[in-house]
């Protein structure tokens, strides 16, 4: 980037502090735990804890940090929790606690004038096999007396594999990129809605190291096409039943170059029981086609230039069921908590490489927000 | 794709017209609800996002960022 984009950019931002009307930035911080459970036998417990500080009237910076406990019988045999690993030879880590910890902090900052938000900043996270940094970027435009809001928003990651046990593979790099389009609008006192679309585009090593077909006269590591793109439209509204009654509802259709594509239903009922009390509760259906290279268990052939064994290349459906919390204490401090149940439609590549007819999980959040 | 995505974001982001001034500011108390938020439970979001991302074979049609992770 040369000297003349750097010095704009510094300018451009200089005249954004300098026309700050009313940001909404606050001094604020979270802490809490997460948890993920499922009958595949991974285990994941998560502590959050987010900073935010203000800067100045219409920029703040922020931390976010989020520790991942794992411990999964797949890790400990090299993917396959059911059957003894002949083709990594990995080791196993009964005697653990867990059996890695990911660790993975953002730093960002924000400067909101009321009419012009922009936020920016950098991930980063390790864990035993894999690395991830991305950097991203959103600005989001008020309009029409705050009932429009446009916004764009672009993130690049560049991942690394590093497989635990003794593998070259062909490109150890996965780098990601997406680019968002939404648009907020106010339909009426008690109905907004939200459009949103993304571009994705994957390159690298798409696949996971550790999985592979293993059939008759083929041993084979799981191959995809290295690269991918597909896009996503999404649109979301929320709508006041009555004064104690709200509607969230959304739908998203995806399309790749795999040929995979998907319909997602959201839909959440919201009720105040008192006026520091939410509860309610959201139904979620998923469903998706299959990949073009994956094919039938036992169907591979040594002329194949794809193989793929993850239930996510063929056709499932999912179903989630949940209830959130909000509880608002007397000093603005807010506690929100969840719990979600998890399951997946029957999958003969589930029973194949997990020995389970379906993946059920239960996933859960708790967390304590509050300004200082 | 994208650049009809960019042509239709351009129009918006030009101001369109006082036609979508649905809302007058005295007319937007529900909205500070916490109900009224199309993502009323932030960290859930944030979570869901990666669980479904690591589940199921489908991403995007959220405006947020999620970092990547080997258990994908």
């Amino acid at each position: 980037m040369s000297l003349k984009y750097i010095i704009i950019t510094l300018f451009s931002l200089l005249l954004l502090e300098v026309s700050s009307l009313a940001s909404s930035l606050k001094d604020s911080m979270s802490f809490g735990i997460n948890s993920y459970n499922d009958n595949a036998d991974v285990h994941v417990y998560s502590p959050t804890l987010s900073l935010f500080k203000k800067v100045s009237h219409s920029w703040m910076i922020g931390v976010k940090m989020r520790i991942d406990t794992i411990s999964a019988a797949s890790m400990q045999n090299g993917a396959n929790a059911g059957h003894v690993d002949a083709v990594t030879s990995a080791s196993s880590a009964d005697s653990a606690l867990y059996d890695d910890i990911r660790f993975a902090p953002t730093l960002m900052a924000t400067y909101d004038d009321g009419d012009n938000m922009l936020s920016f900043g950098a991930y980063y996270s390790t864990e035993i096999d894999y690395t991830g940094q991305a950097g991203f970027i959103n600005y989001v435009r008020q309009l029409n007396e705050q009932n429009t809001a446009v916004g764009i928003g672009f993130s690049q990651s560049f991942d690394k594999w590093n497989p635990v046990f003794d593998r070259v593979l062909p490109n150890e790099n996965r780098n990601e990129r997406k680019i968002d389009f939404s648009i907020n609008q106010l339909i009426t006192p008690k109905f907004s809605m939200q459009a949103v679309y993304s571009y994705m585009y994957s390159e690298g090593f798409l696949s996971s190291p550790y999985h592979y077909v293993l059939q008759d006269d083929i041993a084979k590591f799981e191959n995809y096409p290295d690269t991918r793109s597909g896009h996503a439209f999404a649109i979301k509204g929320v709508y006041l039943l009555n004064n104690t009654n709200a509607m969230n509802f959304s739908y998203r259709y995806y399309a790749d170059d795999w040929n995979i594509a998907s319909h997602t239903v959201n839909v959440e009922e919201l009720h105040d029981f008192s006026s520091k009390f939410m509860s309610g509760l959201r139904f979620r259906y998923y469903t998706q086609t299959k990949s073009n290279f994956v094919q039938e268990i036992g169907n591979y052939s040594l002329d194949d230039s794809y193989f793929a064994t993850d239930y996510r290349m063929s056709a499932f459906d999912s179903y989630t069921i949940g209830i959130p919390f909000i509880y608002k204490r007397d000093n603005g401090d807010k506690v929100t908590a969840s719990i979600d149940y998890y399951q997946t439609t029957e999958n003969d590549y589930v029973k194949s490489w997990y020995g389970i007819d379906n993946i059920s999980a239960v996933f859960t959040t708790l967390t304590y927000e509050f300004d200082y | 794709m994208i650049r009809i995505g960019l042509v239709l974001f351009t129009l918006f982001f030009m101001g369109c017209s006082e036609h979508l001034v649905r809302v007058m500011p005295y007319e937007k108390e529900y909205f500070s609800q916490d109900k009224m938020s199309l993502s009323p439970l932030g960290e859930r979001a944030e979570q869901e996002g990666h669980i479904f991302l690591i589940r199921e074979a489908s991403a995007g049609g959220e405006s947020a960022f999620q970092g990547g992770c080997g258990c994908r």
